[in-house]
């Protein structure tokens, strides 16, 4: 779902850049301000940060011709809370963009607002409203993965829609996302409910 | 930072990471969705590049090899960052 070069209109990249920059201004202050507790979970922040980064690398094949990878935007917020799941989707998204080019330069701004941020923020919502009424992590954190990919994929279909002034890209974004978002939940769900039962100290909402 | 049992499983997915991200990727011939969209709408992909180790690769290795190296690099600068981060925290 990187975006590359060439594919947003320059007023559609220019905006994304502006509105992510200004979450991830919102974001640094929220961390700066949680300091104490920061310090405990910079080393889980870097294993998940690494760990997205590689499995961002594995691209499973799907039948049809498609493939799937997990984002990982979901578990880093439901793991280490929003904003630094934020910070840490940031991170691997732009050593991902400056290091490798995967993804362009001048969609930056988008792939982090997709990915980075809506992934993350509203997935976390949702896992906290379900485990608030059901305290189901699995079920939280399934449908927080689920919903984290669905609506990059939105994010990203209005973006190029936006663009080119087509409904198609949403369509298409939208619904392959929401298919391909099952196996998003499936592993959140699995990593978040092994972490929960071998050492619950370490996921922020128990 | 962190375990070396996170490193080891870290260093296993990266060995294993050209199976799907190279060997399968030119067998099958898969692509993302976003592949389908810049196909309806003819989109075109800047030629414009910044780096050397573009989608992985890295000049004058096989492909399997410069992406297990692109791999390395990647977390390793992660690494960097997360130390960084707990530098600054401390000051």
């Amino acid at each position: 779902m990187h975006i590359p070069d060439g594919y947003l209109s320059p007023a559609v990249a220019g905006t994304t850049l502006l509105l992510t920059l200004g979450v991830l201004l919102i974001a640094i202050r929220k961390i700066s301000s949680e300091k104490d507790s920061l310090n405990e979970k910079i080393p889980l922040f870097t294993a998940l940060s690494a760990g997205i980064f590689v499995a961002q690398m594995i691209a499973w094949p799907i039948p049809g011709g498609t493939s799937l990878h997990l984002i990982g935007g979901a578990l880093v917020g439901i793991l280490v809370g929003p904003w630094l799941g934020v910070l840490s989707m940031t991170l691997v998204l732009s050593v991902q963009c400056l290091v490798f080019h995967d993804g362009g330069l001048t969609a930056i701004g988008a792939n982090i607002l997709n990915m980075g941020i809506m992934g993350v923020l509203t997935s976390y919502v949702v896992f906290r409203t379900v485990y608030r009424f059901t305290k189901k992590v699995w079920l939280g954190s399934f449908l927080a993965g689920w919903f984290s990919l669905t609506i990059a994929g939105l994010t990203c279909g209005i973006e190029l829609g936006a663009s080119w002034n087509s409904s198609l890209p949403v369509y298409v974004m939208t619904s392959w996302h929401a298919i391909l978002g099952l196996i998003e939940g499936l592993i959140t769900s699995s990593v978040v409910s092994y972490l929960t039962l071998k050492s619950p100290g370490v996921v922020r909402w128990s | 930072m962190f375990s070396l049992k996170t490193l080891l499983t870290l260093l296993v997915l990266l060995v294993l990471s050209p199976l799907f991200g190279v060997f399968l990727a030119e067998e099958l011939g898969y692509h993302e969705p976003l592949d389908l969209v810049a196909e309806e709408l003819r989109l075109n992909e800047s030629e414009f590049t910044w780096t050397p180790l573009k989608e992985y690769t890295v000049p004058g290795l096989p492909d399997w090899l410069g992406y297990i190296v692109c791999g390395v690099l990647g977390v390793l600068i992660i690494i960097l960052a997360g130390f960084v981060m707990k530098t600054m925290i401390r000051r």
